[in-house]
């Protein structure tokens, strides 16, 4: 049934060597997680921190675990939030911005109406 | 019912678990479809059940939310439409999509800005559809709704397509006539083009298609032999169980 065979091979050469980057709703979800998982590794990290710190004597010990702990965990924190926000802001206002079209749609549809029956009368 | 066999070799098309939609509105629900290479499939369902959608997924259009679509056995997922056409991926829109205040001739022309040579276009298309030879100076708007598709045909064609979409072909024309276009989709299909053509009402498609498959409400619902899904048809379009 198939006369060129080879246009279906030159399909495949063609189409494997193109360059394929990953996709974008794909890349959102996971950075999306990536923020939550930050932030959820950055507070684990700083309460062992202020565990640390608390159980320390020594004021060099308790600096050295400040730094570890402390700041390294408030930074993974402070990233992983702002990760985090800035993903899932990015949906909900994809969410809004549908709403707010199909919300104008009906005014309009509704103003139409309204002129229309002003100008046919009021029976 | 056959399942579509793809055990052979890659499909040239393949869409896994695809779920998309416009905006917050989901459409396609995880939706699996495969096209073997060197087959027709026809896709077919009523108004609304996402026939189209699925079509902007496959050709590159529409990005899915999840799912993947892949193109002999490569994942190209989220791949612009215009690199997928270049390697031979060509669409023929609902509606036609050519230019009717053009002339057949410079409709035409419109392919060569892909590279082709007007003269190699224009020599291929007469050929296939002697009736556009005869109405090259036409405005293509002028031209019955058969020959509108045909000149659609002739452009997606000019661009060796080695998958084609069709969607529609029969929107809009006399029974005869769709009958005519695919005695030519047929044609193309034995000269190694792989298609998936999506239509409402299927007579005509079962005749040439080697594959079918359902789509209600955004799934597929069943694949199989175009004999094995005609009688499903019925019952999907009306709603009932099967008599
Ligand atoms: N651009 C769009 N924006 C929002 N919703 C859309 C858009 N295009 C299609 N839809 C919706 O998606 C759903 C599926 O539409 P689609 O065009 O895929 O159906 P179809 O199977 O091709 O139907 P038809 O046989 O009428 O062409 C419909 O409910 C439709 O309203
Ligand atoms: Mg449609």
């Amino acid at each position: 049934m198939n006369e060129q065979p080879e246009r279906v091979e030159q399909f495949q050469a063609e189409i494997n060597s193109m360059k394929v980057k990953a996709s974008g709703a794909e890349n959102e979800s996971r950075l999306l997680i990536l923020g939550i998982v930050l932030a959820v590794a950055g507070l684990a990290l700083a309460i062992v921190g202020g565990v640390q710190v608390g159980g320390a004597a020594d004021a060099l010990d308790q600096q050295s675990f400040l730094a570890t702990g402390s700041f390294l965990g408030i930074a993974l924190i402070i990233a992983g939030a702002a990760l985090f926000v800035r993903y899932s802001l990015a949906r909900y206002l994809r969410f809004w911005l549908v709403r707010l079209v199909y919300e104008s749609r009906a005014n309009t549809d509704r103003i139409v109406e309204a002129i229309d029956r002003a100008a046919h009368g009021p029976e | 019912m056959t399942p579509i066999d793809t055990s052979a070799a890659p499909p040239l098309l393949e869409l896994s678990g695809v779920r998309a939609g416009y905006g917050s509105i989901e459409v396609l629900h995880g939706v699996n479809l495969a096209v073997p290479a060197g087959s027709v499939v026809a896709l077919l369902g009523p108004n609304g059940a996402g026939k189209t959608t699925t079509l902007g997924v496959a050709c590159g259009l529409i990005e899915p939310t999840a799912g993947k679509v892949l193109m002999a056995g490569r994942d190209v997922t989220g791949v612009a439409p215009e690199e997928l056409v270049r390697r031979g991926v060509v669409t023929i829109p609902e509606g036609r999509g050519i230019f009717p205040n053009l002339t057949v001739r410079e409709n035409l022309q419109m392919v060569t800005y892909g590279g082709a040579r007007l003269a190699d276009v224009e020599a291929t298309a007469y050929e296939r559809f002697p009736r556009l030879g005869e109405r090259r100076k036409q405005l293509a708007g002028t031209m019955s709704g058969g020959e509108q598709q045909m000149l659609a045909m002739a452009r997606g064609l000019a661009s060796n397509p080695a998958l084609l979409f069709l969607d529609e072909l029969s929107m809009g024309l006399a029974p005869l006539v769709v009958e005519e276009l695919y005695g030519i989709v047929a044609q193309i299909a034995r000269s190694g083009v792989s298609i998936l053509v999506i239509e409402q009402f299927a007579r005509t498609v079962l005749g040439v298609a080697d594959y079918a498959a359902i789509m209600l409400n955004g799934l597929v619902r069943s694949v199989g032999r175009p004999a094995d899904i005609e009688d499903e048809l019925s019952a999907a379009y009306l709603g009932g169980q099967k008599p």
